[in-house]
């Protein structure tokens, strides 16, 4: 995955695109708004990071060119202010998300994933563990051995394997896997997931339950 | 210390009280000169009706004093009389023998007889070719009476009006002090932190406008100053918020590359502590000048839920308890308040960052959200030591922390209090139901 990170702050920049690189990701770094400008002219960008406040031409006018120019690349505003202003007019200009320094890395990796995942096809397959799903072939595998899911179970588990491990609520899951407007209960949420962790119970990754909210993947200990 | 009161006093009574002495003198004078010359007239007159009795007979001059007359002269009820008419050799011709001798001229005079002190009018005239003098003498015992009476009277009259214009000035006084008065509960009934000018502009009176005008001036010195030191301290976070975050992030990437070598990982993950302290003082000296009501401004508020509001920040919440093994839970139900986002968010993030602070490893946190008929409350309780009774108020001041085992700024719960006075709502914390804090917070709900 190709990222472009703007930011003039050189400390900053490197940490950043070391820290992105260990998540495998291509980190192409820039230190003014210009240069930022015409790398975004080439094609091979899939997500770009820009900071707000960059010497010459700033992190808005950046996002302004790109989106006159009809490019569609997912831009993440990086600022270290925090007024609502900034924040609406970043989202109005058609920046895609927005975060304020100081960050979770956690946070900002995931971030650049789910952006980068707008604009490229789902992948055909989902891991964490030892469990896969190929989502292409519905077929979802503990190690080597199939595991059988109802179109449900299958649905909350794919939903969860999108998020990786982080926290998604019951109300994200019903309304992600029932498009039409099914009536679904948050209690039918949790039998679905009570069942999930029955068969994915030798996968090595636990569904950890966050009391009166819902979800979250992680590896078993 | 000088009082106006005390000074306008001073210098409305003393003047009037002198000038009603005088005022006073002046009626005795007036009362008592006419008394006193008619006193004297009424001698001068019985002296005259002696004279008119003299009768120059052939060689020696006579009387003709008839016993009855002189009973007539001397008749007086309270003051003795006495007379003398002499020759100008100084033979008595008639009255007493003792009385004082006469002068030459006529007039009336103060004198003595019998040991008692007398008024005395003397003339003198010509009979037969004669010098003859007359003196009629009366005690003073009359005059004493009219005089005493005259100055009781004045006396009490003059007490009386006296007090009814030391009375009358400090009423008038006391009421021309009002404004100052009024201006004085308005300011007393300000906090440290209300800058408006004083004073509505009808109702300053136009003695006191340039001293309210100035005053005002001042206080807008002061807001503005109080301003820029809040603009100074959000510039200053800002500023430090880049350095700090590629700080965190080149920690990070030492921490993750060295993370075999049990001494560097050591130091390494204590430098990240540090830096997350500084990253986390940074961010709560901004929400404090955010809060200042100087900063605070209505036009950011909008329609917020507070669940969704928690959402937002759940991640973060969950990562946390996780280091500590917290079992972290939430019931969100819809709550609609008119809020400022950020403040808001930093309201929840120090409220539930509180409780997973002093909460043991291993305890519980749960946080609520939801309508109470009129109102909107968030609450967070938790597993920890609780919050004795005496010090509930304590824990929401600046820099109070009641524990010295757990780091933190001791700002956490005065940012609290500052952005829910803000939005007009109440900080309070209360003993939960598993023996440990609960906090809560009661916004008036959006309808």
């Amino acid at each position: 995955m190709h990222v472009l990170l703007v930011e003039d702050d050189a400390v900053l920049a490197d940490g950043l695109s070391r820290i992105l690189q260990g998540h495998g990701m291509l980190v192409e770094v820039v230190g003014n708004g210009t240069q930022a400008d015409q790398v975004l002219q080439r094609a091979e960008v899939a997500v770009a990071v820009l900071d707000i406040g960059l010497p010459g031409i700033d992190g808005f006018e950046v996002v302004r060119r790109l989106r006159a120019r009809g490019s569609a690349i997912p831009v993440l505003l990086l600022t270290a202010r925090d007024a609502v202003e900034d924040r609406v007019r970043g989202l109005e200009i058609g920046a895609d998300d927005y975060l304020v320094k100081p960050f979770a890395t956690p946070e900002l990796v995931a971030r650049i994933k789910a952006l980068a995942r707008r604009n490229t096809p789902k992948p055909a397959v989902l891991s964490l563990g030892d469990l896969t799903l190929d989502t292409a072939g519905k077929r979802a595998r503990i190690k080597e051995r199939v595991i059988d899911l109802s179109v449900r179970e299958w649905a909350v588990l794919e939903y969860l394997l999108q998020h990786g491990t982080r926290v998604v609520s019951k109300q994200q899951i019903i309304d992600a896997i029932l498009p039409w407007g099914e009536d679904l209960t948050l209690n039918a949420v949790e039998v679905y997931v009570s069942r999930l962790r029955l068969k994915i119970a030798d996968a090595g990754i636990t569904i950890r339950t966050i009391r009166g909210f819902g979800y979250l993947l992680e590896p078993s200990t | 210390m000088t009082s106006i009161r005390l000074r306008l006093l001073k210098w409305l009574i003393g003047p009037i009280l002198l000038i009603n002495l005088a005022g006073a003198s002046l009626t005795y004078l007036l009362a008592w000169t006419p008394a006193q010359l008619a006193f004297d007239q009424g001698l001068v007159d019985a002296a005259g009706a002696l004279a008119a009795r003299l009768r120059p007979g052939p060689g020696a001059l006579a009387i003709d004093l008839p016993q009855q007359a002189e009973q007539v002269l001397r008749a007086d009820p309270v003051d003795a009389t006495f007379f003398a008419v002499r020759s100008d050799g100084g033979a008595l011709l008639a009255g007493d023998a003792d009385f004082p001798a006469l002068p030459r001229g006529a007039g009336a005079y103060d004198a003595a007889m019998r040991g008692e002190p007398v008024r005395v009018a003397a003339l003198a005239t010509t009979a037969g070719g004669q010098t003859v003098r007359i003196g009629v003498a009366k005690t003073l015992r009359k005059r004493q009476q009219v005089r005493s009476a005259t100055l009781r009277a004045l006396v009490l009259l003059e007490t009386l009006f006296t007090l009814a214009l030391v009375g009358l000035t400090w009423f008038s006084v006391t009421n021309g002090l009002r404004p100052l008065a009024r201006m004085r509960s308005e300011l007393n009934a300000r906090d440290g932190r209300e800058l408006a000018p004083v004073g509505g502009a009808d109702d300053v009176p136009y003695e006191l406008a340039p001293v309210v005008s100035a005053f005002n001036d001042l206080l807008a010195k002061v807001q503005a100053g109080a301003r820029s030191q809040q603009e100074f301290l959000a510039n200053v976070a800002h500023q430090l918020r880049t350095p700090l975050a590629g700080l965190e992030l080149q920690l990070e990437w030492l921490g993750a590359r060295h993370g075999g070598d049990p001494d560097t990982a050591h130091s390494v993950r204590l430098m990240r502590l540090s830096n997350q302290r500084m990253i986390r003082q940074v961010k709560q000296l901004l929400a404090l000048a955010r809060a200042e009501p100087s900063h605070f401004e209505k036009a950011r508020l909008e329609p917020l839920d507070l669940a969704a509001l928690v959402e937002e920040s759940v991640q973060y919440f969950v990562d946390e308890a996780a280091k500590k093994g917290i079992d972290l839970g939430f019931q969100l139900a819809p709550a609609l308040v008119a809020g400022d986002r950020f403040l808001l968010r930093d309201l929840i993030d120090n409220l539930v960052d509180n409780a997973l602070r002093y909460t043991p490893e291993q305890g519980t946190v749960t946080v609520s959200c939801g309508r109470e008929g009129a109102d909107c409350v968030l609450a967070v309780e938790d597993s920890g030591p609780g919050i004795p009774p005496a010090k509930r108020e304590l824990v929401f001041s600046r820099f109070v922390r009641l524990d010295d085992k757990t780091t933190g700024s001791g700002l956490g719960l005065a940012i609290v209090r500052d952005i829910a006075l803000a939005h007009g709502a109440r900080a309070a914390v209360e003993a939960g139901k598993q023996g440990g804090a609960l906090f809560s917070v009661r916004f008036p709900a959006l309808s």
